[in-house]
């Protein structure tokens, strides 16, 4: 009974930290922009500057041709999708649509990538 | 005589004139916090210009101008404080669209009077561009007592193909640009111009065969 029950433990935490373990690393969290007016790198990187001093933030791409903005969140945090809406602004921008998804700045940049080619 | 006349002035227009390029580009100041310099350079005419914008809409900053007439006998210097304003913005789905007032105030010094003269420079500029397309018109007084220079430029141009934000966008750029009082000319610019994220660089030569560099940096 006693070797059931170290195994059983043993068992349960075991999986616990794998599970934790396996989300932390693919649990990837970004904010994705849509933007209206932005036309020009020049201009718009303004808005890489400012995305990129928020604390929470990972990684920042800028796509002038599908006018998207993504941020990614560095491991365990949180992005506040109104502090980004704001920075775009500030930036000199209007942010038509906002969501988050579950994919990484390189995961996104690839894809974008591919489409714009 | 009144060719003898005719020609610094017309000089001194292609000079002055060439001032307001430089807050007709891409828009006169940065996003706010940001700091922006800005240069102008052709063989009349070198000014350098550098703001700060405190808001959003708001950039305060300084430059300067030294002027030189097509004989070399006519040279001026302007110094100003200068304040930057985005009077309205209108974001569209792939366009955006500008309107800006530019205003400076400094002392002018020149070779044909003595001491200086408080010079004021008000102006407007509006802007439309897309990823393809650029427009933009300004209107800059220059007044002092006993000079009025009042300039007014065009641009238009496009981009020869659409790019990345992180790949180099080259444009095609046409200016005219014209100085009441001071030219009977109309100064013609074809310029190529190249932006990559925080670098903006133009380059062209004139209709009087003068070369011509502009440049942009946001800091």
């Amino acid at each position: 009974m006693k070797s059931f029950t170290i195994k059983f433990i043993a068992t349960c935490v075991g999986t616990t930290l794998a599970t934790g373990i396996f989300s932390s690393a693919f649990s990837v969290e970004s904010v994705k922009a849509t933007v209206n007016g932005m036309v020009c790198a020049f201009c718009a990187q303004g808005i890489e500057k400012r995305l990129s001093g928020m604390p929470a933030t990972q990684a920042v791409f800028v796509d002038l041709k599908k006018k998207i903005v993504v941020v990614e969140a560095k491991d365990g945090q949180t992005l506040d999708g109104k502090a980004i809406s704001l920075e775009i602004k500030e930036a000199g921008y209007d942010v038509t649509r906002l969501e988050t998804v579950p994919q990484s700045v390189a995961d996104i940049r690839a894809q974008m990538k591919g489409k714009n080619k | 005589m009144k060719k003898f006349l005719t020609a610094p002035r017309t000089a001194l227009a292609t000079w002055l004139m060439a001032g307001v390029a430089a807050a007709a580009h891409a828009g006169p100041m940065g996003f706010r916090d940001s700091t922006m310099a800005m240069g102008d350079f052709s063989p009349n005419w070198r000014e350098a210009w550098v703001n700060h914008a405190l808001t959003a809409r708001d950039a305060f900053g300084v430059g300067g101008v030294a002027m030189r007439s097509d004989d070399r006998r006519l040279t001026r210097e302007f110094a100003e404080l200068t304040y930057t304003r985005l009077v309205h913005r209108v974001n569209g789905e792939h366009s955006q669209a500008n309107f800006w007032f530019v205003g400076g105030a400094g002392q002018l010094k020149g070779n044909d009077f003595t001491g200086s003269k408080t010079m004021l420079a008000p102006g407007v500029s509006a802007d439309y561009e897309t990823t393809r397309v650029y427009l933009s018109g300004s209107l800059r007084l220059y007044r002092a007592p006993g000079i009025n220079h009042d300039v007014a430029s065009v641009r238009t141009g496009f981009s020869f193909y659409e790019t990345d934000y992180d790949e180099v966008q080259p444009w095609l750029i046409l200016e005219a640009r014209r100085m009441r009082g001071l030219s009977e000319k109309t100064e013609i610019t074809p310029m190529l111009r190249f932006i990559l994220s925080r670098y903006f660089v133009e380059v062209g030569i004139n209709n009087m065969k003068q070369g011509r560099f502009n440049f942009m940096y946001i800091f």
